[in-house]
């Protein structure tokens, strides 16, 4: 029952940036009444012996099944006319006790068995694992049936019983990890550094499973504890007079249509207990997954938010091209930091034109890409500002049905990993065809046939072959070029292309460029080229803008950029470009890391890693100055000809 | 997507909505039984549950007369006894036939027999018959003619008859057997009032009536017998109507039913005791003073009535009021009289030493045996007793327990119900019965002259002579207080209130031969 | 692929040998022989050798169990002593009872599940989202045979819509509709807990699945988000729950235990329960042989079923 999983995460505390691990644990309604209702019944289960209650064992059979509310009885006797509440208590104690004892067993040997198994591997391993599949064939409730009857009914030998029957779950999940772990570099390190196995595993693999353990833990006491009551109710747990939850309900099932609330009252409790320990430990692990965390598994909805100020919508520029982004801002919420990934962007974009947007990662270029077409995922993400006008229609204002249309249509994307753009599960053919289809009524041997013809625009021999060829079984090259074929699908007017080649290697790289190039000079498609890599914008791009902490920090043609860098920022990028027979100039990077851009300094954002820096570069707003009409530079110092930064 | 969900729960619901109901016509009676039948083959099985089917597809050569435990003839028109007690002569019912088609008489008898007590009997294998040795004392059985058959004893044995009546005794097709073999428990063929029809493993047993009876062809068309282990669910089933009788009602449920007019409950006594054993080899109950203590602090009058809800009667000796020719009714329950059991446990020394009470889930008879005994267990710490409960699944219970208590416990719950007042005392009250002999006196209870008293019991034939040493043996032991004297059960059985001339027999046996359901 | 089953069912073999042996270990462990529990009252040591001679129970352990397995190559699995009829008769017949218990039960279990965890990331954060998680919660919270009771007290025995036991009903009946019928209550029941976790686990893996690049670059082809969800993140989520819905298959049918208890449905948990308690070792031995060959098979069917839906792992 380890396969539990998440619900709500944690919502960050208002006044903290990185939210503590207690204050994401309240913040959790659920999780805190869970946690509430828990310590409830913790503290009243422990306080039993100084409560006022009668005896638990004490029968009066004349007074049996009394009902609920009777005088001196709140809940009501039971079939032996023993107060239900005081044995509710005393109940709840015993159970709890049971149910987190028999965590804590199958925990330890599950733990140390998938431990064991997941270090030593081979035939340790194997031998281990066998075990466990024999453990887990056995139907569960019938092993602990059949140790119950060998060690004699009571609580202690149910304990054992369910516990020796939840190790499987323990041992395989931290079988896994260790598995994983045992490969990692650190664990190799210590092997080198001549660290016994047993050390290896305890100081080194332990604390990293640790985490995983809790989570297991925390979703299986309650499914313990149902599983005790289980065998309770089946009459082998708690011994009589000895109340617990389970017997209890077994006791009060014989009168279940004369007397429910006997078993309606322990139902209730076990429901209950079993449900706070549910709802605390979904807390708790959304605390601990480190995934969860992050805030990395909320859903993006299908287009990103657009939350601007609708009466300061700037207006189209005058001059007519394709694409024309005006003062366009997107930010990310995380917790309670709001992260301005794209802080007024300005583009503009003509037919058949390409231009570069070159950039750190960080700089906020590829959000700039995805905000187009609203594809920044939304939560975190949502666009607070500036306007994309495409041939003049405002892509934040319209209809998710236009937006729809327009997407891999007149708008299409190349997105830099191939591997994990493409989807694993269907053949690129399909995934083409479906491109092919959503923006134009061909079916059947048509599709096909426009498939085939995109596979061998894009130069991949034997198309026809490799529509039923899944993405893994592709070439990045090959898998690239598929990704450029469903661009292409539906005549594009503007491509957009987000690091097309970064994860391509070299010879691969300059084979899509060429492609590339070629395709959009042939269909005079406009293109959008997101990319860090100055040589590519060399030999792809028009015109280039240099993006720095989510503004555009210097803009003009190629040529002009690349001869006469003016930013210094520019300039140091430029620099960075590998070039043939001087290897040594990649270790000339940029020092410093860009800034966080949830808090930006005032003044120019770079100046913090600028040589040129002066005090009037950290005050007030720099804009971007425009020259020609083509160039501008955000720079209050910028370089003359032939300066170096 | 919600449309989709909207569809997907109509249908489900579509499909698994009510069917207009086939209620069981007239005539047709459902019987809630406790557990699947083991066999049909009344030789191989041991449950009472199975003997309530067999009673109305077999006949044997005696029966117990209506309402009581004396015997009467069925199979057997009339018998003889030997002076010496020792040979028993039938002379059988001409015309009967076995369902199968086949002839009943003194061959079939002996086939009978044979197959059960011979080892070198051809179909001895079709066994094995666990309850044989009802009749470990036949030597010989001698088809004299084909309607007399005769019984050689190797001992004169007084229960003799009262064991023909038991379904040990009862009658099959040796046709049946042959044809069938080992699978014969699957194809049961008798003499009875019902015929098999058909058993659906784990859902029903179908008998339909047998228009050839002897004694008058029934009035039901058929007996539907439903196995439902758990009493709940077969209380359940009796509320909404899916079962016309059922046995063994949990007390509570009894009184329920009895407040609702659409179900008529009936209660009749048995030959049945509820009892502790006591440990008498071992401190504290190898002192008769705190064995009487023990009879003294435990409030029978309040498990009978609270937690049997007066389902049961307080015993007042070993031999249960059932028995009537046989019981002492001079006998008085020991009275609930904390203050004397004190006394007579500082007499007998005993300062609280804790003590072992073995308590079982369930079993044949046990009535509510954990509630019994935590009722038990709180009565004696009352009087200053520390008593640990361990409790056993029933036949684990019985594994501890009939070896002997010895070094495991100082007392024991248990239950007896049997068909003739020799068998309880005979078997677990002598001398000679320890465990380590084969027998049941796990509380290794001696007294000589409890001994000579059933010993001459069984000697003799003569009714009212018999009953004199029971009487008297009753007396002995309940002053020995070798046990603890319980309760004796009335058994009892619901019944919708269309059912009629439904009876119950002291024998707890089921007997449907007589009773209609018109509607 | 057929290289691959043959090789996964072959693994399986030492496995349910293994188990065997365990059986027969652990059956000897009990106190308590069959012969006492056939005898009940009567067991006397004298009668309880006679008859355990007669049952062929005086051969020693290895004896019994090379018997066994002996008989086991000609496909028989014995003849139980308590019910007096071949094990494998009475197997068949109460595990193809658990199977449509248990079919129905994970069925039900699969498509509640799946439809509740799509809507519930789908709607992450919305009432919907907030009312499945707390339903899905008190699911997996609410002890099932508790919930059946509850069921029978209210649908059965007041409401008088579903029969209280059984699995047809007992005078006519027997079709498809009647069955039907019978399973509505103790198939829901058994559903309740697979059904909480397979929506949980279907509400991360979705949210984990629409965060994948490859779902951006469907929604950046402009595809409908009907189909964006339901065919691209639906069949890559499956390939995650569809071993989970394998082991859930294990704790349905020994979850099936408690309600076959609670409906008597005759299958062939309860019919364990009851052979472990009468100590009828070739019935239990059979049984379990059955039920642990079924969690294999579940299992690689599971496996198989990942397999054609994820071309990687072939």
């Amino acid at each position: 029952m380890a396969e539990t999983t998440l619900s709500a995460p944690a919502k960050p505390a208002p006044n903290s940036n990185r939210p503590g691990t207690a204050a994401l644990l309240l913040n959790n309604t659920l999780a805190t009444s869970g946690l509430a209702v828990l310590l409830a019944i913790c503290l009243i289960a422990l306080a039993a012996p100084i409560l006022p209650l009668p005896d638990p064992d004490v029968t009066a059979p004349a007074n049996r099944l009394l009902p609920v509310f009777s005088e001196g009885h709140l809940l009501g006797t039971d079939h032996l006319g023993r107060d239900l509440l005081s044995r509710l208590i005393w109940g709840t104690r015993v159970s709890l006790a049971v149910g987190l004892s028999a965590t804590a067993i199958a925990a330890f040997f599950g733990s140390l068995l998938g431990l064991v198994a997941g270090y030593a591997g081979g035939r340790t391993d194997a031998v281990i694992m066998r075990g466990i599949d024999m453990v887990m064939a056995f139907p569960y409730i019938l092993l602990a049936l059949a140790i119950v009857a060998v060690l004699g009914p009571g609580l202690l030998n149910a304990l054992y019983a369910i516990a020796l029957v939840n190790i499987p779950f323990f041992a395989r999940n931290i079988r896994g990890i260790t598995l994983g772990l045992s490969r990692r570099e650190f664990v190799d390190a210590a092997r080198l550094s001549g660290k016994s196995p047993v050390q290896i595993l305890f100081l080194e693999i332990l604390p990293n499973v640790l985490p995983v353990i809790v989570i297991t833990m925390s979703t299986t006491i309650g499914w313990m504890i149902l599983e005790t009551a289980g065998l309770s109710f089946l009459g082998l747990g708690a011994q009589p007079p000895q109340a617990d939850l389970g017997s209890m309900l077994g006791e009060g099932r014989k009168i279940l249509f004369t007397a429910p609330h006997v078993s309606i009252i322990p139902g209730l409790m076990i429901f209950a207990l079993v449900m706070s320990i549910n709802l605390f430990g979904d807390g708790v692990r959304d605390i601990l997954d480190p995934r969860l965390r992050a805030g990395s598994l909320t859903r993006p909805v299908s287009r990103t938010a657009v939350e601007r100020d609708c009466t300061s919508v700037p207006q189209p520029s005058s001059e007519d091209g394709v694409l024309d982004v005006r003062g366009m801002r997107t930010e990310f919420q995380i917790g309670s930091s709001v992260y301005k990934a794209v802080g007024g962007v300005d583009l503009h974009l003509k037919q058949g034109e390409c231009l570069g947007i070159v950039g750190e990662s960080g700089s906020g270029k590829s959000v700039t890409a995805m905000s187009i077409m609203g594809l920044v995922p939304t939560p975190p993400g949502r666009i607070s500002g500036g306007a994309a006008y495409l041939e003049g229609e405002d892509l934040f204002a319209a209809s998710n049905r236009r937006i729809k249309d327009l997407r891999g249509g007149t708008v299409a994307y190349v997105f830099q990993d191939p591997l994990s753009t493409l989807h694993p599960l269907f053949t690129v053919g399909d995934q083409l065809k479906e491109a092919i289809s959503t923006h134009q009524p061909l079916s059947g041997k048509a599709l096909t046939d426009k498939a085939v013809e995109l596979l061998t625009l894009v130069r991949i021999p034997n198309a026809k072959e490799r529509l039923s060829a899944y993405p893994h079984e592709l070439s990045g090259g090959m898998r690239q070029r598929v990704c450029i074929a469903m661009a292409l699908a539906n005549d594009a007017k503007v491509l957009i292309a987000d690091e097309p080649t970064t994860a391509l290697d070299v010879t691969v790289q300059s084979q899509v460029l060429t492609l590339m190039n070629g395709l959009r000079r042939e269909k005079n498609t406009a293109v959008l080229f997101i990319t860090h890599d100055f040589g590519v914008v060399s030999a792809l791009c028009d015109r280039v803008a240099v993006m720095y902490a989510g503004k555009i920090v210097e803009t003009g043609t190629t040529e002009d950029v690349l001869s006469n860098p003016r930013h210094p920022y520019t300039a140091k990028l430029i620099d960075c470009v590998p070039v043939l027979g001087q290897p040594e100039r990649r270790v000339d990077a940029i020092e410093g890391r860009p800034p966080v851009v949830n808090n930006l300094p005032d003044g120019c954002a770079f100046a913090a890693r600028c040589p040129r820096a002066r005090a009037a570069c950290r005050r007030g707003e720099i804009e971007l100055e425009m020259t020609t009409g083509d160039s501008g530079v955000r720079c209050l110092f910028p370089l003359g000809k032939g300066e170096d930064a | 997507m919600k449309k989709l969900l909207a569809t997907a729960l109509a249908s489900a619901f579509v499909a698994f909505a009510p069917p207009v109901h086939a209620q069981t016509p007239p005539n047709v009676l459902v019987v809630g039984q406790i557990a699947e039948p083991k066999s049909l083959d009344p030789h191989a099985v041991t449950a009472v549950n199975d003997f309530r089917i067999l009673l109305n597809l077999y006949d044997g050569l005696v029966r117990y007369k209506d309402g009581t435990l004396e015997v009467e003839p069925s199979l057997a028109e009339s018998w003889t006894i030997s002076g010496d007690g020792k040979t028993y002569t039938f002379k059988l019912r001409e015309g009967v036939k076995f369902h199968d088609g086949s002839d009943f008489n003194a061959a079939a008898v002996k086939f009978n027999f044979d197959r059960m007590l011979k080892e070198d009997h051809p179909y001895h294998d079709t066994g094995p018959f666990p309850l044989a040795f009802f009749f470990s004392t036949v030597e010989e059985v001698i088809a004299e003619d084909p309607m007399t058959v005769t019984f050689k004893l190797s001992a004169p044995y007084a229960p003799f008859l009262s064991n023909l009546a038991y379904p040990t005794g009862l009658i099959v097709s040796p046709e049946a057997v042959r044809q069938h073999g080992a699978d014969f428990g699957r194809n049961p063929s008798g003499t009875g009032a019902y015929k098999f029809a058909e058993w659906d493993a784990n859902a029903k047993m179908v008998a339909v009536k047998n228009e050839a009876y002897w004694d008058g062809a029934p009035d039901l068309e058929a007996v539907i017998y439903r196995p439902i282990t758990d009493a709940n669910t077969r209380i359940a089933e009796m509320l909404s109507g899916g079962l016309d009788v059922m046995v063994e009602v949990p007390p509570d449920s009894l009184q329920q039913f009895k407040q609702d007019e659409n179900f008529s409950v009936l209660e009749q006594a048995g030959p049945h005791v509820w009892f502790l054993i006591l440990n008498t080899r071992e401190a504290p109950f190898d002192s008769k003073a705190a064995r009487q203590a023990a009879n003294y602090a435990i409030n029978k009058t309040a498990l009978v009535d609270n937690i049997l809800q007066g389902t049961a009667e307080v015993a007042a000796g070993p031999t249960p009021p059932a028995f009537a020719w046989a019981y002492n009714e001079t006998l008085e329950p020991y009275p609930y009289d904390p203050e004397k059991a004190k006394a007579l446990l500082a007499e007998a020394g005993y300062v609280g030493e804790e003590i072992t009470f073995f308590v079982t889930e369930g079993g044949s008879g046990m009535l509510d045996p954990v509630a019994m005994g935590t009722a038990i267990q709180a009565d004696l710490e009352a009087v200053g007793m520390n008593v640990k409960i361990e409790t056993y699944e029933w036949n684990t219970f019985l594994g501890k327990v009939n070896p002997g208590l010895e070094g495991q416990a100082a007392m024991a719950e248990m239950a007896w119900m049997t068909n003739d007042p020799d068998t309880l005392p005979f078997l677990a009250l002598r001398t000679e019965a320890m465990p380590e002999n084969g027998g049941f006196n796990s509380g290794y209870y001696s007294n000589p002259k409890v001994d000579e008293l059933l010993e001459k019991a069984r000697q003799v034939t003569d009714q009212s002579e018999r009953a004199a040493l029971y009487k008297e043996m009753q007396e002995i032991v309940q002053d020995d207080a070798p046990w603890v004297f319980v309760a004796n059960w009335k058994q009892n059985a619901v019944t919708k209130a269309s059912v009629e001339d439904f009876k119950l027999q002291p024998s707890f046996f089921l007997m449907l031969q007589d009773v209609k359901k018109p509607m | 692929m057929a290289g691959y089953i043959a090789k996964r069912l072959l693994a399986a073999i030492p496995v349910l040998f293994g188990l065997t042996i365990i059986v027969f270990l652990i059956m000897a462990m009990i106190p308590g022989d069959p012969a006492t529990a056939i005898l009940g009252s009567y067991a006397t040591p004298e009668n309880v050798a006679k008859l355990n001679k007669d049952l062929g129970l005086d051969k020693t352990l290895v004896e019994q169990y090379l018997i066994w397995i002996g008989n086991l190559f000609e496909g028989d699995l014995g003849r139980s002593y308590t019910l007096n009829r071949p094990v494998l008769d009475e197997v068949l017949e109460r595990f193809s009872a658990t199977l449509i218990l248990a079919g129905t039960a994970l069925v039900l279990c699969s498509i509640l599940g799946l439809i509740a965890g799509i809507i519930s990331a789908v709607r992450q954060y919305g009432w919907a989202d907030k009312a499945i998680t707390l339903l899905v919660l008190i699911g997996i919270s609410t002890p099932s045979f508790w919930l059946g009771l509850l069921l029978i007290l209210v649908f059965a025995v007041n409401l008088k819509l579903f029969p209280v036991s059984g699995m047809y009903a007992i005078y006519g009946g027997g079709d498809l509709p009647d069955l039907l019928h019978h399973l509505a209550l103790p198939a829901f029941t058994l559903s309740v807990v697979a059904t909480g976790v397979i929506a949980r686990l279907t509400r991360t893996a979705m949210l984990e699945v629409l965060r994948q690049d490859y779902i951006r670059t469907a929604r950046a082809k402009g595809l409908s988000e009907r189909k964006v969800i339901y065919k691209h993140a639906f069949k890559s989520a499956l390939v995650s729950i569809i071993p989970v819905i394998g082991i859930q298959a294990g704790f349905v049918i020994g979850g099936a235990v408690y309600i076959e208890t609670v409906f008597q449905w005759p299958g062939i948990g309860s019919m364990l329960v009851k052979a472990i308690s009468t100590r009828d070792l070739l019935l239990v031995q059979g049984g379990v042989l059955v039920v642990a060959a079924a969690y294999v098979l579940f299992n690689l069917l599971a496996d198989v079923v990942q397999t054609l839906l994820d071309p990687r792992l072939r």
